[in-house]
């Protein structure tokens, strides 16, 4: 019903938007939708009851507007002034009715939107005991991690495309937000919602999901360079899925990196802030695997770094990407497969900003 | 008579350059606070068409991050504290005094020192691009990202010139309060006074309560970010958050501080070019006063999605501050209601102002509701609201005030023609930038993004984009029409508008002191009284004559 | 215009109205805006103390006998001394102005002198957390308040000897004093709030 109604609104105003928007037709899903007055349909409960709110509030707003802009426009094409017409208009100072009638009903307006908001809030922000599934989110400069803490896992995204957090639909899920820098905020527009991610505090909050689909996020909070890189992917599947994906992925944590080739060349590279690599160059003999030997210099509680190869070919694809990421603190020793001579940019998949240039020959 | 003519305040001639930079007469400082906005305008208009030129593809790489976020923090920054409110301080400083009928402000020389301050504080925040990076933070500065270890220079350089930007508002503030508490001629008393004046009045002593309270935070961050302190740096013991309900608690006040003079001069515009008296006289000053109170206690509706704010209280008091805001839109329209409307340039801006607020506002009624803002808090929608409201508000507000006092100012009407084109350029180039930002936000679009992937956000930006260089466009029309206008032999009559108050009861420009001679005052129309003797009550009109004049 | 209409002529307007002096209102306005500042910083301070558990935190409580209590002691009696010298002035009697005024300056540098001691023994400073970045800024931007003020006192003062201020014409001075006031009443919240509230 409630989505029927939106539904029905949305085709309406796409007619305005279609004016303004040519030869748009992609399909209609949260982060991918044609921009409208209506946002998507929701995926959460929580965000369908907001949304509903906000089809109220945009009905009571368009009908405001059409009145007084409506009064406004019959206003100056009504009075205005006709060449030659030099007697003055009646000299009306006030009306006490009318004054108190735009007070009043405005007063009524807004007071019953305050309660129908206040409602909304109440389901936004409802949370359930015991949920099964606690999601910890940590955003810093400038990617997220998402750990399933209960399950082993955790996922820390890489370049521009960030992680990618699977979520079962129709449970509870909890959310716990993390950050250890600067202000973040974790935004999902197919939620219609987003919560600021504020070091020094742990914001949680519920969701309910009930479709299935894949949906874009984005850090919604200015946090610096890498802001607008700050993005991630939602995937909701159904709980079979869901348990069978927290198998696999399991299994796959378990695995080891191959060894290196004994006496392969051995480079060594570190990092100690968000803004640039220690050593701008490195070196290695074309055509031979070697490592490189990467330690992260940042003080304990800083963020993670790491070493990756772009593909000289693509905008944005990686060649080599090392794993695990390095955290404060600690070295890893990352094997990279021959390379053909030439000159490569190597990025830290965390930081996309911080680059350096590796020369084969 | 006692004073028919004045005496000249120099006998021997200097030269024009030295006469201005040592003025204290508050018309010329209005002017140079006036020039000297206009000036930042285009700077920070400049920095907008590099935004909207960045974003007019998706994954443009033509600006780098580092730039686009210096490009935002200074548009914004020179926006609202060199170009708005040292605007509205202009014409406060210009208009209000002969509105009121003094001879000049209260305290001239400090007068002259808020006003020097503008200019230099400008430098020190734009001379950040000279050593290595403007302030990058946002014009919010939120923390921990203005501390030391997240930015360089550029921010100091943005505390330090907002601290100097602060006391020249205080003091201008000051001196706007004590000029209207104490220098009224007679008969001028405060339900006589005109609107802009009583948003003046409002103006000030939000200033006053406002502004100190972001000198304490601004204060608190360097100490940060230069002494060791902690006070924002959560990693040091210290509160994000806190850094938001400071700056907040200014910065609400500060958006009506930047709005309410605004009001004052589309409630001076509107009434004369419609020839009528404004609507609802009181009802306006008590919307203006309790918009002034609530605006003190809505700050944290910036902060509904940091999960640190009490929500229902906040959203509460938000929502109620459409109530007076409300009065004032319908009285502007009742004032309009039956009149004999004449299309000025300085009218047309003045509806074009009514037009966009209304969507401004309505735009802030939406993210007054929590779960509605979770959505578009920090997205586009946000963007649009705060330009319908600061640029489709008080921007338009401040082109209907300089086409309605130029020929006050400066003796020179401004061609009406020209004006036309710089009202149908702007009004359309408005529309084209911010209304597709709306359906952005909506879409999911964050602000302050050097880069976006989806290419369904494009259309809308090319708009947007579009309609930025319309606005800068329309500049040109005006700055042409300001620049022959002053090269014209003075001709501009006394009250070519057929006004109500009192600055047009004198010369254009009025001489030194202002006035020869005053008209008496019974009403907020004093000049209206003056030409329309007919329409007097005939019970008062003996028993208010103060002074019959003896004439020339 | 017409000549025959009521005017009122230019010489009755521009003069001050009844009520307060022109400047003092400014001073008071000032002061006003000044206490908002204050208010910003008591803000900060409140914040911290509802969130903290231990506050003062460990290491970091301050006595406030005796060297603070005498310094409050000190800018309290220094107050009664300009309302002295401002009532002095009220009479006419200059000299006793000047000599009020004196005491004054004297007790005002008396307690920025304690104060920088009292810093300097201090087991913290401003580096060191919160608590030592609270407690530094407030108390410091209050002693930069005493100086200001110290500073305006000097200037009437000098005023005052030469000749300056009479029963009728001494708006620095009140406005002087009441600046001093200011000072004080900010220092009187600040040794309750750091000393004993904790
Ligand atoms: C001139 C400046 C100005 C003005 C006047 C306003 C006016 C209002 N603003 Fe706006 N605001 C800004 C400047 C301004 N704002 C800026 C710059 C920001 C962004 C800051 C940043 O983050 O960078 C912002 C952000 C902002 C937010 C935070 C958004 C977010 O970041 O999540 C909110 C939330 O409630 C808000 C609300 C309002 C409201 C309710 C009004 C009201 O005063 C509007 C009232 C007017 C009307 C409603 C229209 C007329 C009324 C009627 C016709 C009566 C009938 C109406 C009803 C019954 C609803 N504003
Ligand atoms: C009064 C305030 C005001 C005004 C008038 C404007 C005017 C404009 N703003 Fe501004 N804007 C803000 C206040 C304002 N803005 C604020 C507060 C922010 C938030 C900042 C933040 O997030 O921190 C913001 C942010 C902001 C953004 C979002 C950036 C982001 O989030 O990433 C965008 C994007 O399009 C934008 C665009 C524009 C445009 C196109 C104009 C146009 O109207 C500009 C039109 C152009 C001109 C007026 C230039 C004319 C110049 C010439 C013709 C050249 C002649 C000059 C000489 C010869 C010297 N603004
Ligand atoms: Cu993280 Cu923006
Ligand atoms: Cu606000």
């Amino acid at each position: 019903m409630r989505r029927a109604t939106i539904a029905w609104t949305r085709s309406l105003l796409a007619l305005a938007v279609l004016a303004l928007v040519v030869g748009a037709c992609a399909e209609a899903t949260p982060g991918n939708q044609v921009p409208n007055f209506f946002p998507a349909p929701a995926i959460t409960d929580q965000g369908q009851a907001s949304e509903s709110l906000y089809a109220i509030v945009f009905w009571i707003a368009t009908a405001i507007f059409i009145l007084v802009e409506g009064l406004i426009i019959f206003a100056v094409f009504r009075y205005r002034r006709h060449k030659g017409d030099d007697e003055l208009p009646a000299q009306t100072h006030g009306s006490m009715p009318f004054e108190l009638a735009w007070t009043i009903v405005p007063f009524i307006i807004v007071v019953a939107l305050f309660v129908l908001s206040e409602n909304t809030q109440q389901k936004v922000d409802a949370s359930t005991p015991n949920p099964p599934l606690t999601v910890d989110v940590t955003g810093f400069q400038w990617q997220w991690t998402f750990d399933y803490t209960a399950q082993g896992l955790s996922f820390t995204g890489q370049g521009t495309d960030g992680p990618t957090m699977v979520l079962p639909v129709g449970e509870d899920v909890h959310f716990r937000l993390h950050s250890n820098d600067v202000i973040h905020s974790f935004y999902v527009p197919g939620f219609f919602f987003k919560r600021d991610v504020v070091p020094g505090r742990t914001n949680e909050f519920d969701l309910t999901l009930d479709q299935t689909g894949t949906y874009t996020g984005q850090c919604a909070e200015f946090c610096g360079l890498g802001h607008a890189d700050m993005r991630f992917t939602v995937q909701a599947v159904s709980p079979a899925d869901f348990t069978a994906w927290v198998a696999k992925a399991q299994e796959a944590a378990k695995a080891t990196p191959s060894p290196l080739p004994s006496g392969a060349q051995s480079l060594t590279l570190s990092a100690s802030n968000t803004t640039a690599f220690d050593e701008s160059t490195l070196t290695a003999t074309a055509g031979q695997p070697f490592a490189v030997v990467f330690t992260n210099k940042e003080a304990a509680g800083g963020p993670p770094h790491d070493f990756a190869i772009k593909d000289p070919a693509g905008r944005s694809n990686l060649l080599f990407t090392g794993q695990p990421l390095a955290q404060a603190g600690q070295t890893v020793t990352y094997s990279v497969p021959a390379l053909a001579a030439g000159t490569y940019t190597f990025i830290c998949i965390v930081h996309p900003n911080m680059t350096g240039t590796l020369t084969v020959k | 008579m006692a004073t028919t003519v004045l005496p000249r305040a120099t006998t021997y001639s200097r030269s024009r350059v030295y006469e201005w930079l040592t003025t204290t007469d508050h018309k010329k400082i209005g002017i140079m606070y006036v020039a000297s906005s206009y000036l930042f305008m285009c700077l920070g208009g400049l920095l907008a068409l590099g935004i909207r030129t960045q974003l007019a593809v998706p994954n443009d790489t033509l600006i780098p991050n580092a730039l686009y976020n210096q490009l935002f923090t200074m548009h914004g920054t020179t926006m609202i504290f060199f170009f708005v409110m040292p605007m509205l301080a202009g014409f406060a400083n210009y208009a209000m005094p002969l509105m009121i009928g003094a001879a000049d402000m209260a305290f001239p020389r400090i007068n002259a020192l808020s006003f020097w301050i503008i200019p230099v504080s400008g430098l020190l925040l734009f001379s950040g691009f000279a050593f290595g990076g403007a302030a990058s933070a946002g014009w919010t500065s939120y923390s921990p990202l203005a501390e030391a270890k997240y930015s360089g220079i550029g921010q100091d350089l943005w505390i330090l010139a907002l601290l100097l930007n602060g006391m020249s508002s205080i003091l201008g503030a000051i001196n706007m309060l004590v000029t209207i508490f104490k220098l009224r001629a007679p008969g001028m008393t405060m339900l006589r006074l005109p609107i802009f004046v009583w948003t003046v009045l409002v103006t000030a002593v939000l200033l006053v309560f406002a502004v100190p309270v972001l000198a304490s935070g601004l204060v608190m961050l360097f100490i940060d970010r230069n002494y060791g302190g902690s006070f924002f740096d959560p990693a040091a013991g210290g509160d994000a958050i806190l850094w938001q309900n400071v700056f907040w608690f200014f910065g609400h006040p500060e958006v009506y501080i930047m709005i309410l003079p605004a009001f004052g001069i589309i409630s001076e515009v509107l009434p004369v070019f419609s020839r009528k008296p404004l609507f609802g006289y009181k009802a306006f000053v008590l919307a203006t006063v309790s918009i002034g109170v609530l605006g003190f206690g809505v700050w944290a509706h910036h902060m509904f999605a940091t999960g640190a704010v009490y929500l229902p209280f906040f959203s509460a008091a938000t929502f109620l501050i459409s109530v007076p805001t409300g009065v004032k839109m319908f009285n502007w329209v009742a004032t309009m209601w039956r009149g004999k409307l004449r299309f000025t340039t300085s009218m047309l801006f003045a509806v074009g102002f009514l037009i966009s607020f209304l969507i401004g506002g309505l735009d802030g009624a939406f993210a007054a509701s929590t779960p509605v803002d979770f959505d578009i808090t920090d997205t586009y929608w946000v963007v649009s609201h705060l330009h319908y409201v600061l640029f489709g508000g008080s921007a338009m507000a401040i082109m209907a005030g300089t086409y309605y006092w130029f020929p006050k100012m400066v003796g020179r009407m401004l061609d009406e023609r020209l004006g036309k084109v710089h009202f149908t350029l702007m009004f359309v180039g408005l529309q084209l930038t911010f209304f597709p930002m709306h359906l952005l936000g909506l879409a999911g679009m964050p602000r302050r993004i050097a880069e976006y992937a989806p290419t369904v956000w494009q259309p809308l930006n090319v708009v947007a984009t579009i309609g930025a260089f319309t606005i800068a466009a329309s500049m040109l029309p005006f700055l042409w029409n300001m620049f022959t206008a002053l090269r014209r032999p003075a001709d501009a009559p006394d009250d070519p508008w057929d006004a109500n108050t009192l600055e047009w009861a004198t010369s254009s420009p009025p001489p030194p002191y202002n006035f020869e001679r005053l008209p008496e005052v019974r009403s907020e129309r004093p000049l209206f009284d003056l030409k329309h003797p007919e329409l007097r009550k005939p019970a008062t009109a003996a028993a208010v004559v103060v002074n019959p004049g003896s004439g020339h | 215009m017409a000549a025959t209409t009521p005017q009122v002529t230019a010489g009755a307007h521009g003069h001050a109205q009844k009520g307060m002096d022109t400047a003092l209102m400014g001073m008071m306005l000032f002061i006003a805006s000044e206490i908002m500042f204050f208010a910003g910083l008591f803000g900060a301070y409140f914040t911290f103390r509802g969130q903290a558990q231990v506050w003062p935190p460990q290491g970091f409580e301050v006595e406030p006998f005796p060297l603070p209590a005498i310094l409050t002691v000190i800018l309290v009696t220094s107050s009664f001394t300009m309302q002295y010298a401002t009532i002095a002035i009220r009479r006419g009697d200059r000299t006793a102005m000047n000599r009020a005024l004196a005491v004054t300056l004297l007790l005002g540098l008396i307690f920025l002198a304690g104060q920088l001691y009292d810093y300097s023994n201090l087991p913290f400073s401003i580096r060191s957390g919160v608590y030592g970045s609270l407690f530094f800024t407030m108390t410091g931007f209050h002693g930069a308040h005493v100086l200001g003020g110290a500073i305006g006192i000097f200037v009437v003062l000098s005023r005052g000897v030469s000749g300056q201020f009479s029963k009728e014409h001494h708006v620095a001075v009140e406005a002087v004093h009441w600046y001093w006031h200011f000072v004080d009443v900010v220092w009187i919240a600040l040794f309750f709030t750091l000393y004993f509230l904790r």
